[in-house]
């Protein structure tokens, strides 16, 4: 048994060169190698198999903390863009009651549960709040082209942002597989080792 | 068991991402459909609420305020809320269904080669 694995590992670490994945990182986020032969790999990375467990491991810790940040970002994201909507709603409504020559009554929140009514009449114009504690006065079509702007910068930043993620999460896979072929590949090895040790005791 | 005997290629490395890929948007479909059913119920009531009430002035909800809108135009708004919801509602159940057989073709070519040494299922 011990010489048909022996053949079998130098025939496959001729395709071993071969194997490369298509990408080495993306945005900083470094590719996992995917492996086509543990003996050439472990060879290859000149480490034992604790060793090599230990960096897989590693790796796989390094792309959580990165897989949290990206999730972070696709939520504030998620949120920022219905309320974008929301902005814009409200804006193209002061517009149409402005067309119509009405005021627009409405009851707004003063503070938590506690709600106040307004009349807007000059709806020429909204402030819009650009964060920084900055606001600027807009007109309603000016603040219409800026607010559609913001909505699509946010979702195409969500698209690259999930483009990412599932990037990352691709490489969390292969290093997972990983793994569990390095850890099979080292208790085959041991079973191989114990029987030969068997049958050298027994001749 | 002789599990480190079946050799790992690219392309099952490939079916494997794709499957995993494939349970995410999975998962996020089904949140995301729950989201939409929550919204059909809450137009439905709101549109059934509008039914029942006598005023004529209706403080409907645009932004984070309540502005006095007359009722026929909330009826019309709430009916185009409707639309869009349901269509949003099918695209979704579209998508999972795809997604689903995708992912049925890919658990019997993953478990046609590796058997009993990979788990597909849902924990």
């Amino acid at each position: 048994m011990a010489s048909a694995s022996a053949e079998t590992a130098s025939s496959s670490s001729q395709i071993a060169t071969a194997a490369a994945s298509p990408t080495t990182e993306r945005r900083g986020i470094p590719a996992a190698q995917f492996v086509e032969d543990v003996q050439t790999f472990l060879s290859q990375l000149d480490l034992d198999v604790n060793s090599a467990l230990a960096f897989l491991q590693e790796r796989l810790q390094q792309y959580k903390l990165v897989e949290m940040k990206l999730l972070a970002q696709q939520r504030d994201l998620q949120a920022k863009i219905p309320d974008i909507e929301k902005c814009l709603d409200i804006v193209a409504t002061l517009q149409a009651k402005k067309e119509e020559g009405e005021a627009l009554t409405a009851d707004f929140e003063v503070s938590e549960g506690i709600f106040s009514r307004a009349r807007i009449e000059d709806k020429d114009s909204v402030c819009l709040w650009l964060g920084a504690n900055v606001m600027l006065e807009y007109s309603c079509d000016e603040a219409t082209v800026l607010l559609q702007k913001n909505l699509e910068n946010a979702k195409a930043s969500l698209e690259v942002l999930i483009a990412d993620l599932q990037f990352l999460r691709d490489q969390v896979t292969i290093t997972q597989v990983t793994v569990a072929r390095v850890y099979n590949w080292d208790v085959h090895q041991r079973r191989i080792r114990q029987a030969a040790a068997a049958a050298a005791n027994e001749s | 068991a002789e599990k480190s005997d079946t050799v790992v290629t690219w392309e099952d490395q490939q079916n494997i991402n794709k499957f995993s890929k494939l349970n995410n948007r999975f998962h996020e479909l089904e949140d995301e459909i729950k989201f939409a059913k929550e919204t059909n119920d809450n137009l439905e009531d709101a549109g059934n609420e509008l039914i029942l009430t006598d005023e004529d002035i209706v403080r409907f909800q645009i932004g984070e305020v309540f502005a006095h809108v007359p009722r026929e135009e909330v009826e019309i708004r709430i009916e185009e809320m409707k639309e869009v919801n349901s269509k949003t509602l099918e695209k979704l159940e579209k998508e999972k269904e795809t997604v689903l057989a995708q992912m049925n073709e890919l658990k019997k070519i993953l478990y046609g080669k590796f058997r009993d040494s990979i788990n597909l299922e849902e924990d």
